[in-house]
């Protein structure tokens, strides 16, 4: 019985439709503006702030509201009609996309064409709570999650253009993308089955990285020019990847950068807003190089740093991260304290929106409890990555024996 | 950003950009005057500050006001006295009798029926006009009055920043390079008000405080029409005393430091004395609160020109606010 | 250190040793680490019992030492603005006569048993004459299947200096606050009210509108207009909408007063869903009431009473229509006027009021966020939240250790290698891993949720007389025959009990310290609920205790049903969310 109702085929219709559901029963109303599923650069609103503007023929990046790419706009005003519903269904359908991606994923680092835990991924992606409101906030992180996953799928079944033509669309959209770039050209070169038990030195030929970073190059510089082609004038830039690094707009939300910025004194925030940036830099050599033989484990922790320390994030960024750990049983018995990583998780699943409410509706809290709320979900988001690092390399020293104790240096 | 603008406040208003350059001849002067005391000076400035805003902050604005009407009454004209008031109390909504403020419960004097010149309510702008602006010149005694929400060593402005000690210390010092005063009385009204006297290095200051420090300073009455307290315990004595003086008065300031009583205020007033060259009880009230016209004696021979002071010449008519109109 | 101190440059040595000692030790790092590592951690477990029970048991004697004021201090006023009793007041004989000749007129519109209409006209116009703008607003509440209708009467007063962006709210509903108790018509708070506007409506110092509302009703009235009034929809509720509206309703007080002359006010504040007040508007009326008016204020309508505090958060219902205004961010409470013999009537009842508004007039922001944590033991005495927040919080702290440990302990087995000696087995006993049935005790925890919400959802006021005891018996039996599916144990795996419990009080734990911030009383009531219950519950099958557990987790549908009649009125009309809370989380049978 278990085994017909966990079927990849079964559970994505069904949990698709669920959140079709959803969305008809009213809960995209509740959650449009809840600003730990929105920022103000994946909110609907906005984007339909800018469709309207762009539609009516007024610069949608003159003012300081539209934080969305040209291309977004193009899309949504010649392809597609904006209407909320066939918003929800589009939404819906990219989580549909992004599961199977992740489905392919895993079969593709299996080396099978199908397998008993199909389901089990998809149904992981689809009903995390983090994956699933976003989408029905109708927040774009969904859109950038199905790129994502559809990058990392091309690549594990070595499809490199699509795969990097979905990553230079998403590192559009959201620049810290980039990081990620270094990762997936290694799962191009080598192959993206688990390695993580038998760890060697990687070998690829190196002359290979040069075209396909031109490759990657090239479609970035497509989608810029046609971008500012959209746009009429390169305005749109600050306006939309400055915004990434400037942090214009101070919006609350589920991050860490909001209230710092907050509480800067302004002859510091350059200083700050340069290291806050950089500082995700320096995840990215470290991981290849000591995730060399399994790149693909080297891109799901970028995922998880990038989802916990990004400027702008929503739920779904973590949520992503959270959901990716499905396709890694194997680390599972290795993982260091998954029940405190679970539990402080639960909290801050709970915390976050509760101290929100105190804050903003019932007038009973300040920001600073919202803000701590946001420090325990920062916990919880290192203490999964460092869950995952460790279990990543504690695979490969095998199973506990008595009398051995495995440390760390 | 945020200690510079607060530095701007007091400095513009306290330095001015006027430089005049006199011949003095003190000793002439001196000679003249010695019968009315031993001070040196031949014009006189006051700076009152009420640094609170808000309805419930009312006594700060009435103790500078008050202030404001004694010095004026003593003879010290509005083109010298600056007049800082962090909000209008009179206009406020809660303000049972709009445009009046009184410093007394009775409500017998209203101190903003006269005529009352407020040269400063928010922040300033670099392009304040002349009648706003400390003139004051060598042979200038300074009154300034500062009272307000205030702690060890610093003074809350506006509920949003704080001017402390060491800035106080350090404008008075830039005065005294510039040769922009003869002697200043620095007087404040605030909790813990002698440390912000403490910090002061500068010649020829007199300093007194409402409070030690560790110490709060009390409102002595409020209004049961109002709603708030009407005036500072402090600030009542000190005016209590000078209702008493008049322009010829030869009461010094030793009697007046002498007329405050602790127990009365609920704290002990300070005064720091070590600065200032003179002794007090030969330091007449009317040499800080009065506007004495005193004039420089010119040698005539060398000089036909005689200097009168040219601040009343440079007036320029003043920001009046006209409660019955503006509220 | 006896030696006296050593030379200069030896030390200087002595030093750079240590710290080197300190970098790179002689032996193996790593395995010193390891082997404090393993000590610290089996200290830990050896004390672990000990600290459980510590935990549990200084978390329940904390909550029964919340009421003693040793633990509380004495009420003080935070925010400078507020001034209370500052102000001479001018209410005067002359409008205690014009409260007393209302009162006449309403006292003969009751006797007739005028309709809400009539009686909403007859307060519409004496607003009216008063020189108000004032209206009426129609409204229906359909629940169930009966329609609750009434008709509200109000009135706005400008400010007449200001610009009328925020506003204060002086309330009455007609029917006085009742627990459960005949209803009782509150005819003098009305009276006040209409006097209040007439004589406050001359004084020139409002820097905020007055809004004067007379609601039907107990709490409906009051639900209705303010739904209007901010623009919230509410399924069940047809409503007109507001003729004249004002700003920002910053704070508001209600008046509950029917007896002939009181002799203490009462002070009512719990809102919906357990929100308070803040408490400088509560310590600010005690003063004035004291000081202004002359009146000694006590809690409630007799005595300090923390249990009746709990009684009114926990559950979330709010303690007089003033809780109806704190979900929109509107501090309010209830003047309530303690029934006796004198001294006291209109003239101390006005004064206050007037000095009380005066007070809230005077406020420039919104009250300190610090100030929304209490619990009052008596009107001058408080709890701040450090003195009350640990017990809740040890107690799950002690349910979070306890399911840690069982946590830990399923993971092992204890097996009896082979060996040769028997007469030393325990020696011979090895601790071996195993698998933890994870999913399947989130399936069951999921399931008795998804049960939790099944019962609740098919409650409603219809309907729950004849299915509460159909709901109980469904919920009796589930776990019963869920027992027959369960598979058969390996001794490979944790028996999902083990798990199924760990993962409960781990669960249990996390939401009881979530909602002690939310709503202190309700985290209190699920710490006594679920701490001891679930700490000790095992998977055997003894005859006492499974229908022990039965009961606390469904007893309510039997048992209680004036409260579940409460809740779920509560939850249809006014959205408090204790019932679906208490049928969802609690359900956590075995």
């Amino acid at each position: 019985m278990s085994s017909t109702l966990l079927q990849v085929g079964v559970v994505i219709p069904a949990l698709t439709a669920l959140r079709l559901g959803a969305h008809l029963a009213g809960a995209s109303e509740l959650l449009l503006h809840d600003q730990q599923l929105t920022t103000p650069l994946t909110s609907y609103s906005q984007l339909q702030e800018g469709l309207y503007l762009f539609n009516h023929g007024i610069d949608p990046y003159n003012g300081g509201t539209v934080r969305h790419s040209p291309l977004l706009l193009a899309l949504f005003s010649s392809i597609l009609p904006s209407s909320r519903d066939v918003a929800a269904t589009l939404w819906a359908l990219c989580d549909a996309i992004a599961a199977w991606a992740l489905v392919q994923t895993w079969r593709a680092r299996q080396n099978v064409s199908s397998s008993s835990r199909d389901g089990l991924v998809a149904a992981m992606y689809l009903l995390n709570p983090y994956i699933f409101l976003p989408t029905l906030a109708l927040s774009t992180s969904s859109l950038e999650n199905a790129l994502l996953l559809l990058a990392v799928m091309f690549a594990s079944q070595k499809k490199a253009a699509a795969s990097l033509l979905s990553l230079a669309f998403l590192s559009h959209l959201s620049p810290n993308a980039l990081l990620l770039l270094p990762p997936l050209v290694l799962i191009l070169l080598t192959n993206p089955h688990s390695h993580l038990a038998s760890p060697q030195k990687i070998s690829f030929n190196a002359k290979k990285v040069a075209p396909l970073a031109a490759e990657f190059l090239l479609y970035t510089g497509v989608l810029t020019a046609a971008s500012t082609l959209v746009a009429g004038s390169w305005r749109w830039i600050p306006q939309t990847w400055g915004t990434w690094f400037t942090l214009p707009d101070l919006t609350p939300n589920v991050g860490l950068w909001w209230y710092f910025f907050t509480e800067m004194f302004d002859h510091f925030r350059s200083f700050f807003l340069v290291v806050f940036s950089i500082h995700l830099l320096i995840y990215v050599a470290p991981l290849c190089i000591k995730f060399q033989h399994d790149p693909l484990y080297a891109l799901f922790l970028l995922t998880g740093i990038i989802g916990a320390f990004k400027s702008y994030p929503t739920l779904a960024d973590p949520g992503l991260f959270l959901s990716m750990t499905s396709i890694f049983p194997e680390t599972f018995p290795y993982l260091r304290f998954p029940i405190v990583t679970s539990l402080l998780h639960l909290h801050s699943a709970l915390l976050l929106p509760l101290f929100h409410h105190l804050w903003l509706t019932q007038g009973t809290g300040n920001a600073n409890f919202y803000y701590a709320s946001t420090l325990v979900f920062a916990c919880s988001n290192g203490a999964a990555i460092l869950d995952a690092l460790w279990a990543g390399m504690r695979i490969a020293i095998g199973k506990d024996v008595d009398g051995y104790a495995v440390d760390q240096e | 950003m945020l200690p510079l603008t607060l530095f701007h406040y007091l400095l513009v208003a306290l330095l001015g950009t006027f430089v005049r350059s006199s011949a003095t001849q003190e000793d002439a002067a001196r000679q003249f005057f010695a019968r009315n005391g031993t001070s040196s000076h031949t014009n006189n400035w006051a700076v009152l500050v009420c640094t609170s805003r808000y309805w419930f902050n009312y006594r700060h604005m009435a103790n500078a006001l008050s202030m404001y009407r004694t010095i004026k009454r003593l003879g010290i004209p509005d083109s010298n006295i600056i007049l800082m008031l962090a909000d209008d109390a009179s206009c406020n909504a809660r303000n049972k009798f709009p445009g009046a403020v009184y410093a007394n419960p009775g409500k017998h004097l209203d101190l903003y029926g006269e005529n009352v010149e407020v040269d400063y309510r928010g922040r300033v702008e670099p392009s304040v006009s002349r009648s706003k602006r400390l003139l004051s010149d060598e042979n200038s005694n300074i009154f300034i009055f500062m009272t307000g929400h205030g702690g060890n060593d610093f003074l809350k402005f506006q509920d949003n920043e704080e001017i402390s000690s060491h800035d106080i210390a350090d404008a008075f010092e830039q005065m005294y390079q510039k040769k922009r005063y003869n002697e200043i009385f620095f007087m404040v009204d605030t909790c813990q008000a002698n440390s912000l006297y403490s910090q002061l290095y500068s010649p020829n200051i007199l300093a007194t405080g409402s409070s030690k420090v560790g110490e709060n300073s009390y409102s002595h009455s409020s209004d049961k029409d109002l709603g708030v307290a009407v005036i500072d315990a402090y600030t009542h004595s000190v005016l209590e005393f000078l209702e008493g003086i008049n322009k010829t008065s030869h009461a010094t300031l030793q009697d007046l430091f002498g007329s405050i009583d602790p127990a009365k205020i609920n704290s002990h007033p300070g005064v720091r004395s070590d600065l200032f060259q003179r002794p007090l009880d030969n330091t007449l009230i009317t040499d800080f609160f009065g506007g004495v016209s005193q004039v420089e004696v010119a040698d005539v021979a060398a000089d036909d020109e005689l200097e009168a002071e040219p601040e009343q010449q440079a007036f320029i008519p003043p920001h009046r606010q006209d409660p019955l109109l503006s509220c | 250190m006896d030696e006296g101190p050593p030379p200069a440059g030896r030390s200087w040595k002595n030093t750079l040793q240590k710290l080197r000692g300190r970098f790179k030790p002689e032996k193996n790092a790593a395995e010193v680490r390891v082997r404090r590592r393993r000590a610290m951690i089996q200290k830990l477990h050896q004390r672990l019992p000990f600290l459980k029970v510590l935990l549990f048991l200084v978390g329940y004697l904390w909550m029964v030492a919340i009421p003693y004021p040793d633990l509380g201090r004495t009420t003080y006023i935070d925010e400078n603005a507020l001034q209370p009793a500052q102000v001479s007041t001018y209410w005067d004989w002359a409008d205690v006569h014009n409260a007393d000749r209302y009162l006449d007129d309403l006292e003969r519109l009751g006797d007739r048993n005028a309709s809400s209409a009539e009686l909403s006209e007859f307060v519409k116009t004496e607003f009216q004459k008063s020189g108000l703008p004032a209206a009426t607003q129609k409204y229906t509440f359909s629940v169930g299947s009966t329609n609750v209708t009434g008709v509200n009467a109000y009135a706005v007063s400008s400010s007449p200096r200001a610009s009328g962006n925020e506003a204060i709210v002086i309330s009455a509903s007609w029917i006085r606050r009742h627990e459960g108790g005949p209803t009782e018509l509150n005819l003098r708070g009305v009276s006040a009210i209409l006097a209040l506007a007439k004589y406050l409506k001359g004084h020139s110092m409002w820097a905020k509108d007055l809004v004067f509302v007379v609601s039907d009703g107990y709490l409906d009235g009051m639900q209705a207009w303010l739904g209007s009034y901010h623009g919230s929809k509410q399924n069940n509720l047809q409503a007109e909408e507001l003729l004249y509206a004002s700003g920002v309703i910053w704070n508001a007080l209600s008046i509950d007063y029917a007896c002939h002359s009181f002799s203490h006010l009462g002070v009512f504040h719990e809102g919906l869903n357990g929100r308070l007040p803040n408490q400088d508007l509560i310590n600010s009326f005690e003063r004035i009431s004291r000081f202004t008016g002359g009146v000694p204020v006590v809690l409630y309508d007799h005595a300090k009473n923390v249990v009746r505090h709990v009684g009114y958060q926990g559950p979330g219902r709010p303690s007089g229509i003033h809780g109806l205004f704190h979900p929109y961010r509107i501090d309010a409470f209830t003047i309530y006027a303690v029934c006796a013999q004198g001294p006291h009537g209109f003239h101390a009842l006005g004064r206050v009021v007037e000095s009380t508004l005066r007070t809230m007039n005077n406020l420039l922001e919104r009250l300190h966020a610090s100030f929304f944590f209490y619990i009052l033991t008596d009107a001058t005495y408080f709890n701040k939240i450090g003195s009350y927040l640990p017990s809740a919080i040890l107690v799950s702290v002690g349910m979070m250790f306890h399911g840690l440990d069982i946590w830990v302990m399923s993971g092992w087995r204890l097996e009896e290698q082979p060996s040769e000696k028997v007469s030393s087995s325990s020696q011979e006993r090895g601790w071996v891993s195993r698998q933890r049935p994870v999913l399947h005790a989130l399936t069951i925890m999921m399931a008795t949720h998804i049960l939790g919400a099944l019962v609740f959802g098919s409650l409603s006021l219809d309907n729950w007389q004849t299915l509460a005891p159909i709901l109980f018996a469904v919920v009796a039996v589930v776990p019963l025959a869920a027992l027959l599916l369960r598979s058969r144990h390996h001794s490979e795996t944790a028996p999902v009990s083990t798990v199924l419990k760990a993962l409960n009080l781990c669960f249990a734990s996390t939401i009881i310290s979530v909602i002690s911030v939310l709503n202190f009383s309700l985290a209190l009531l699920l710490a006594i609920a679920l701490g001891i219950p679930l700490a000790i519950s095992t998977p055997s099958s003894r005859l006492v205790q499974y229908p022990a557990y039965i009961l606390l987790a469904a007893g309510w549908l039997l048992f209680l049903p004036e409260q579940t009649q409460s809740a779920l009125w509560n939850w249809e009309v006014l959205s408090v969310w204790f019932a679906p809370v208490a049928a969802v989380v609690t359900l956590l049978p075995m």
